[in-house]
């Protein structure tokens, strides 16, 4: 009867060249001696949000390209919020989250989009 | 093959939410649940993004709108979520006193939002602009008010968190209660993010 495979440690299963799944869901942990990096993201969503409001408000660009930009800001502010106070990457073991998380965004995504694109063909209903 | 699933050896160590096994498991079903309701948010946005030009007999989006109390609203909310970044941070170094300070001046920030947005929703009912006018207001009032009850919801559940801490302080399971209460409250100012984006700032673009 062969031997029972042995364990990995955490170190070479995080770092195994076959499961790449692993090294993308390795937890990272973030500590520091004061909370700066909550400061720096409180100003950064405050910019994007004031910036956002400007941008609108003095027309600088024609409708749909000024739409589009707002709402890459707006992605660029959830991104923020995710990485800085929601620490997405944390985790015991692996961050699970991560894969349902992704998934869940290209749903919302392509349900948004999908309705505005269905709705572009005005013939018929309106 | 079996998963490393214990904190990596000699490392730091694991933040006291994650230290117990069944707490840490519960956090990443709150995961799950923020997955749920990305997809509640997605379908009421979709049904937005449908029937914003569907004004009937009612104000355009741009008639109704008033970035004042929006911009308000927004500033409230974003700090509220910077209030509770500080109050986990602080939760992880074991400041139990602080943590409930945050806590508190979050509940507050977020009573603030709601109140604000209460009186913004009474102000277009008295101009005559309830869900029965048009379409677009019934789409805007379901979206606003879901993102505007799940904030009403978070505020009640800050309290009992509160009543928690101060029986039991800092355990690993207060803090995954702490620690998941934080995650919600961020989601639902991500949310607002893109109410303000989507619906407020899109509808002052003419």
């Amino acid at each position: 009867m062969s031997e029972a495979p042995k364990a990995m440690t955490a170190e070479e299963a995080y770092h195994n060249e076959n499961d790449k799944v692993l090294r993308f869901l390795e937890p990272r942990f973030h500590e520091e001696k004061f909370p700066s990096i909550q400061i720096l993201g409180y100003i950064g969503s405050l910019i994007l949000t004031f910036g956002a409001y400007f941008l609108v408000m003095n027309h600088v660009l024609p409708p749909v390209a000024l739409l589009s930009v707002i709402l890459i800001l707006a992605v660029f502010q959830a991104a923020l919020q995710l990485g800085v106070f929601m620490h997405i990457r944390e985790g015991r073991g692996l961050a699970w989250q991560l894969i349902p998380l992704y998934f869940v965004f290209f749903v919302a995504l392509g349900m948004v989009a999908m309705s505005i694109w269905i709705m572009l063909f005005k013939s018929g209903v309106s | 093959m079996s998963l490393p699933l214990a904190e990596k050896a000699g490392q730091h160590p694991l933040p006291i939410e994650f230290a117990d096994e069944k707490e840490s498991i519960k956090i990443t079903g709150f995961w799950m649940f923020l997955v749920t309701d990305v997809l509640i948010f997605a379908s009421l946005f979709s049904t937005y993004a449908v029937f914003r030009t569907s004004v009937a007999m009612g104000p355009t989006p741009d008639q109704l709108f008033r970035m004042g109390p929006v911009m308000l609203e927004t500033i409230l909310l974003l700090t509220s979520s910077f209030t509770i970044g500080l109050g986990v941070y602080f939760m992880r170094k074991g400041q139990v006193r602080a943590l409930m300070g945050w806590m508190i001046v979050t509940i507050l920030l977020g009573a603030g939002f709601v109140g604000t947005e209460i009186h913004d929703f009474v102000t277009f009912a008295q101009m005559g602009a309830t869900w029965h006018t048009s379409a677009f207001l019934s789409a805007f009032d379901i979206l606003v008010g879901t993102h505007g009850a799940h904030v009403t919801f978070g505020i009640f559940w800050a309290i009992t968190l509160l009543f928690q801490l101060r029986k039991r302080g800092i355990t690993p399971q207060t803090a995954r209660k702490v620690y998941t209460y934080s995650l919600y409250w961020h989601f639902l100012d991500i949310v607002w993010i893109f109410i303000y984006t989507f619906v407020y700032l899109n509808g002052k673009i003419v």
